[in-house]
C-alpha cells in the first residue's frame, strides 16, 4: 500500500535522524542537524512529522549543551565544531518557527527562543568577530519566532529588556538589528510602551536603518509604524530638526523598486498621517499614496492582498481622502480588481472593505458603483465561504445603500438582495450577522410599499429572534434595523412587526442594560406611535406597559440620547386623543425618587439644544389650542413650574428651541382671552382665520406642516409658474411626524 | 473663509420624515391650473447642503394617478452652495429675480448682489432657501406629458414650516 510505504520510509529518515541527533559525537551530530534543517526547510509536511518525532525538545537539548560547552577563550578545532552545532541547531530551531504555528508552540514549549537568546545573543557573543556567525544564526532565529503572534511579549519596562534591545538595534549585522525591530513591531502594544521606546532614542538608529539593507528598511519602517500608532502625543514630541528628513526619507521609500517596500513605508506614512492629522497634509503627498496603494493592488501576492487593507486605512472617516481617490477613478479601480474573479479571500474582503470606505460617504462614489454594476458581484459575495469576506461584503452594501436617491427608487428592496442578507441573520458568525444588520438597517428605509418584501421574506421574525439576543450588539443592531423598518411604514405594516414584537418585549428593551440598546428601543417607539392617531394605541398595549417604561426611563436616564428620543415618544402620544395627552402629562408630572421637579423642566434646561428641543415640542403639542382639554393641562403644567421655564427660554440661544419657544408662548396667550397673535394675516374671504390659524398650530405641532397663503402675496407672472403650500382644510389630524430614522450611524450624524 | 457657524440653523420642522401638503399653481395667459401637491423630506445632511424627497402632484389634468417625482436639493448655506445657481441654464439674473420673490430675501439682496451671499451669516436667520431639481418620476413614465426639466427657487420658514416656490424652466 503506497501511502504507508511512504510515510514508513518518511519515519525511517526521521527516526535515523533523530538517532544520529542523540550521538555523543559531535560531527555525527553537526551532520544529523544539517540534514535535519535540509529536510524540513520551506516543507511543511516534514516540518510535521519531525515535530510528531519530537525533534524540537531534542535541538533544543542539543543547543543547550552546545552552548555550556563553548569556551569564548578558546578557538580551537573544537570550539568551531560547538559554534557549527550552535548554527545549525538555531537554524533549525527557527525553521520549525517560520510560518509555521504548530512549530512555534513547540519551540517556545521547549523554551528554545530564551536558549538562543541567552546562547548566542547576550554575554561577550556579539562582541567578538569569531562569533558573528553565532549572533546571526540566533538573530535570524529569534527573528522567525517574533513573526509570530505566539511569541512572548517582550517587557519594555524592565530596563535590562530595554537595554538589550537597544544592543541588538545598534549591532551593525542586519539580522540582529532586524530583530530589534521586529521585537518592537511584535511586543509595542500600548501608548507607555511607545512612549518609553520613543524617550529611549530608538527612532533615531530606526531612522539610519532606513538607508541600510533592504531587510533594516522593511523592518525599520514597521517599528516606525508601530512606535507611532494611535498616538497623537508621541508624533507631537517628533518635532525637531530630525523630523522632515525621516518623513522625507520615507517618502522616497514610497517609490521604491520593491512592492513591499513601498507598502511599509506607505503603511507608516498612514500610521503618522492618522495619529496626528498636521503631517502629511500637502495635496501632493496625499494624492501619492493613495496612486502607490491603487498601483500595489496589481501585485498577484500577499502585498497586494494587504494594499486595499492599507487603502482603507488611509481613506476611512476621511471624506478629502475619498474625494481625492474618487478624482483618481478609485472606484473603477477597485472594480476592475473585483472583476477579475477567483480572488485570494483576504483580497477579496480588502477590496470589499475599500469600497465600502470608498462610499462610506459620498454620493459620486455610490453612484458610480451603482452604474459599474458592483452590486452584482457584493452579492454574489453574501454567500462567500469566508466569514470575513460575507462581512465585508454587507459593509459595502451598507455604505452604498446610505444613497437616499437609490432607496428611494427601490434598487435595493428587491430579493436578489434581501433573500441572501436576510440569510445572512442566521450565520455561523456573530460578526456577519451584525455585518448584515448594518445593511438592512439601510435597506429597509423604504418609502413606499416595498418593505412588505422584506417582511414577506421573513425579515421580521428574525429580526424580533435577534433583538432577544444575550450578545447586546446583536440586540442593538436588530432594533436600528427593526426602528427603521417602521419609519412612515403603514398601518399593516406595523400591525405585522408590533404583533411580532409584543409590548412586553418592547417595554422589557426600553429598560434593557444596555444605553445604547434603550435608546434605539424608545427610537423604534417613537416611529411606530407616529402616523395615524390609532398609532398611538400601540404604546397603550397591556396595560400601558410600554408608556410606563418610557416614562421610568425618562425620569432615571442619564445619557441625552435616550432622553431626546424618550422626550419625542411622549411629544408624539401627545398628539392624540384627550385621553393620551392626559397620560402623557401623567407621565411628566411624576416625579423620580429623590427629585425636586419633573424631568422635562431639566430637560428644559439642558445644555443640549435637541432636548430643549423635544421637550418644547411636548409642551406644544400638550397644549393645542383645538384641544379641549388643553387649557387644564396648561394650569396643571403652569403649576408645576414648567411654564415659567418656557417663558424663560424666550431669547434661547438656539433659532430652533427659540421659535418653538416663540410658538409655545402664543399658545399659552390664546388662552388669555386675549387677542389672538396669527401669524398671518387672513385674507378678507377666509373666515375661518382663526381657526385656521389654531388648527394651523396644531398641524404644526404635529409635524405636518402646512400654511395658509395669504392671497395678497400672490402675485402673477406670466413666464414663471410659482407654487404655494397652503393650508390642508382637513381636520382629520394626523398624529406626530416628529419621527426619526438612521442609517447605521445615527441620523444625527448623517 | 467660510465658518460651520454661519449655515442655516438646523430647523426640527425641516427633517427626515417631515411632511407638507399644498399647492402647485401654474397660471399664466394660457391657463390656471392648481394642482395639490404633497411633499416628504427624505433626506437631510446639513453638512453638505444637501435635502431630498418626494414630490406628489394630484389632480394633475393629463394624469390617471398622481405623479410623484424625486428631488434632490441644494441649501444655499454659503459654504456648499450659494444664492447664485451656476447651472441649469440660470444665469445670476434670474437667480436675482427669483430670490427677489420672497419677501424674506429683501434684506439679504444688497449682500447677496455684492457677493453671492458667500459673506452671510444665515446661522441666526429664520429662513431656509433651496434649490429643489427633480431627478426622475417615480411611479410614471417619462411620457405622461410632464416636465421636471426645471427647478424650483424655495424659501423655507423655519419659524411655522411653511415652504414657498417658484418653478424655473427657461424651455417651458
Amino acid at each position: 500500500m503506497p501511502t504507508t510505504t511512504a510515510s514508513a520510509v518518511c519515519t525511517t529518515v526521521g527516526n535515523n535522524i533523530l538517532l544520529r541527533l542523540t550521538s555523543g559525537e559531535r560531527d555525527v551530530k553537526l551532520k544529523a542537524l544539517r540534514e535535519l534543517k535540509n529536510q524540513i526547510i520551506g516543507n511543511r509536511t516534514k516540518k510535521l512529522s519531525f515535530l510528531k518525532l519530537g525533534a524540537v525538545p531534542a535541538v533544543a537539548g542539543i543547543l543547550s549543551d552546545a552552548v555550556s560547552a563553548v569556551d569564548v577563550a578558546d578557538n580551537d578545532e573544537n570550539d568551531r565544531i560547538v559554534k557549527d552545532i550552535i548554527v545549525q541547531s538555531a537554524a533549525v530551531l527557527g525553521s520549525f518557527a517560520c510560518g509555521f504555528e504548530a512549530g512555534v508552540r513547540a519551540v517556545l514549549d521547549a523554551g528554545a527562543d530564551i536558549l538562543i537568546q541567552r546562547g548566542c545573543l547576550v554575554e561577550e557573543m556579539p562582541l567578538l568577530k569569531s562569533y558573528m556567525e553565532v549572533v546571526d544564526a540566533g538573530a535570524r532565529s529569534l527573528k522567525m519566532i517574533y513573526q509570530s503572534k505566539m511569541a512572548p511579549k517582550y517587557d519594555f519596562l524592565q530596563e535590562e529588556n530595554m537595554e538589550f534591545l537597544l544592543s541588538l538595534l545598534n549591532n551593525e549585522s542586519e539580522n540582529v538589528s532586524g530583530l530589534g525591530a521586529s521585537i518592537i513591531s511584535h511586543s509595542c502594544k500600548t501608548s507607555l510602551e511607545q512612549k518609553l521606546l520613543f524617550d529611549a532614542g530608538v527612532l533615531k538608529r530606526l531612522t539610519s536603518l532606513l538607508g541600510g539593507s533592504l531587510i533594516q528598511r522593511d523592518a525599520s519602517l514597521e517599528s516606525i509604524a508601530t512606535i507611532f500608532k494611535n498616538n497623537p502625543e508621541v508624533v507631537s514630541q517628533f518635532v525637531g530638526p530630525d523630523t522632515g528628513r525621516t518623513l522625507s526619507c520615507i517618502i522616497e521609500i514610497v517609490k521604491d523598486r520593491f512592492a513591499r517596500t513601498r507598502l511599509l513605508a506607505s503603511l507608516c506614512l498612514i500610521v503618522i498621517r492618522n495619529a496626528s492629522p498636521c503631517y502629511l497634509q500637502d495635496v501632493g503627498i496625499k494624492t501619492k499614496l493613495i496612486n502607490n496603494l491603487l498601483e500595489l493592488l496589481d501585485d498577484p501576492g500577499r502585498v497586494g492582498d494587504e494594499a486595499s487593507f492599507a487603502f482603507s486605512s488611509l481613506i476611512a472617516e476621511k471624506e478629502d481622502m475619498q474625494k481625492l481617490a474618487f478624482e483618481v477613478n478609485g472606484v473603477d479601480k477597485l472594480y476592475n480588481h473585483l472583476q477579475k474573479g477567483s480572488l485570494h479571500p483576504r483580497r477579496f474582503e480588502g477590496i470589499l472593505l475599500a469600497l465600502a470606505d470608498m462610499c462610506s460617504k459620498l454620493e459620486c462614489c455610490r453612484s458610480r458603483c451603482l452604474s459599474l454594476q458592483v452590486l452584482k458581484l457584493v452579492v454574489d459575495a453574501l454567500a462567500h465561504d469566508s466569514s470575513d469576506v460575507r462581512s465585508a461584503a454587507c459593509m459595502c452594501l451598507r455604505s452604498v445603500s446610505r444613497s437616499i436617491k437609490n432607496l428611494s427608487a427601490g434598487s435595493f428592496m428587491n430579493e436578489t438582495i434581501v433573500i441572501p442578507l436576510v440569510r445572512l441573520l442566521d450565520d455561523t458568525s456573530t460578526a456577519v450577522q451584525v455585518a448584515a444588520l448594518g445593511a438592512i438597517s439601510n435597506i429597509v428605509v423604504d418609502f413606499t410599499t416595498r418593505r412588505s418584501t422584506f417582511i414577506r421574506l421573513g425579515g421580521v421574525k428574525l429580526l424580533v429572534q435577534l433583538s432577544k439576543s444575550m450578545d447586546s450588539t446583536i440586540r442593538l443592531n436588530a432594533l436600528r434595523a427593526l426602528r427603521n423598518l417602521i419609519f412612515l411604514a403603514e398601518d399593516k405594516c406595523k400591525e405585522e412587526i408590533f404583533m411580532e414584537l409584543t409590548a412586553s418585549l418592547l417595554a422589557s428593551l426600553i429598560c434593557d442594560p444596555e444605553p445604547s440598546v434603550q435608546e434605539q428601543a424608545l427610537a423604534l417607539v417613537r416611529n411606530l406611535v407616529d402616523g395615524r392617531i390609532n398609532s398611538v394605541e400601540y404604546i397603550f398595549a397591556e396595560d400601558g406597559i410600554i408608556l410606563d417604561a418610557v416614562g421610568r426611563q425618562l425620569r432615571i436616564a442619564s445619557k441625552a440620547e435616550i432622553e431626546i428620543q424618550g422626550m419625542y415618544v411622549l411629544g408624539n402620544v401627545a398628539t392624540g386623543k384627550e385621553s393620551h395627552k392626559e397620560a402623557v402629562m401623567d407621565q411628566l408630572l411624576l416625579r423620580a425618587e429623590n427629585k425636586a421637579q419633573s424631568c422635562i423642566i431639566k430637560f428644559l434646561q439642558s445644555n443640549d439644544s435637541r432636548l430643549r428641543t423635544a421637550a418644547v415640542w411636548a409642551v406644544l403639542n400638550l397644549t393645542c389650542s383645538s384641544s379641549p382639554g388643553s387649557s387644564g393641562r396648561l394650569v396643571k403644567l403652569h403649576d408645576a413650574g414648567i411654564v415659567s421655564h418656557v417663558k424663560n427660554m424666550v431669547n434661547d440661544p438656539c433659532l430652533d428651541v427659540k421659535l418653538r419657544v416663540k410658538t409655545a408662548l402664543e399658545q399659552f396667550n390664546s388662552f388669555d382671552d386675549s387677542l389672538i397673535l396669527c401669524i398671518f394675516s387672513p385674507a378678507a374671504s377666509n373666515n375661518k382665520a382663526s381657526t385656521s390659524c389654531l388648527q394651523f398650530l396644531t398641524v404644526r405641532a404635529v409635524g405636518e406642516l402646512s400654511h395658509v397663503v395669504d392671497p395678497s402675496s400672490k402675485e402673477e407672472e406670466s413666464i414663471a409658474n410659482y407654487f404655494r403650500f397652503s393650508m390642508k382644510k382637513n381636520k382629520k389630524k394626523k398624529s406626530t411626524r416628529t419621527v426619526k430614522f438612521c442609517f447605521d450611524v445615527p441620523a444625527d450624524s448623517l | 473663509a467660510h465658518s460651520e457657524e454661519s449655515s442655516p440653523p438646523i430647523c426640527s420642522l425641516l427633517t427626515v420624515g417631515q411632511a407638507f401638503s399644498g399647492t402647485q399653481n401654474v397660471s399664466n395667459l394660457q391657463k390656471e391650473e392648481a394642482w395639490r401637491v404633497n411633499v416628504r423630506i427624505q433626506g437631510c445632511d446639513l453638512e453638505h447642503g444637501y435635502l431630498c424627497g418626494t414630490m406628489e402632484a394630484l389632480n394633475v389634468p393629463m394624469a390617471d394617478t398622481p405623479v410623484v417625482t424625486f428631488w434632490e436639493g441644494e441649501i444655499v448655506d454659503a459654504k456648499n452652495y450659494t444664492f447664485y445657481t451656476g447651472k441649469w441654464e440660470a444665469t445670476p439674473e434670474d437667480d436675482i429675480r427669483h430670490w427677489t420673490k420672497f419677501p424674506s430675501f429683501a434684506p439679504l439682496l444688497s449682500r447677496v448682489e455684492a457677493d453671492g451671499g458667500k459673506s452671510l451669516d444665515l446661522s441666526n436667520y429664520p429662513y431656509i432657501f433651496m434649490r429643489w431639481k427633480e431627478q426622475y418620476f417615480v411611479n410614471v413614465g417619462t411620457d405622461c406629458g410632464l416636465t421636471i426639466a426645471g427647478f424650483y427657487y424655495v424659501c423655507f420658514s423655519c419659524s411655522d414650516g411653511s415652504i414657498n416656490g417658484f418653478y424655473y424652466d427657461p424651455n417651458s
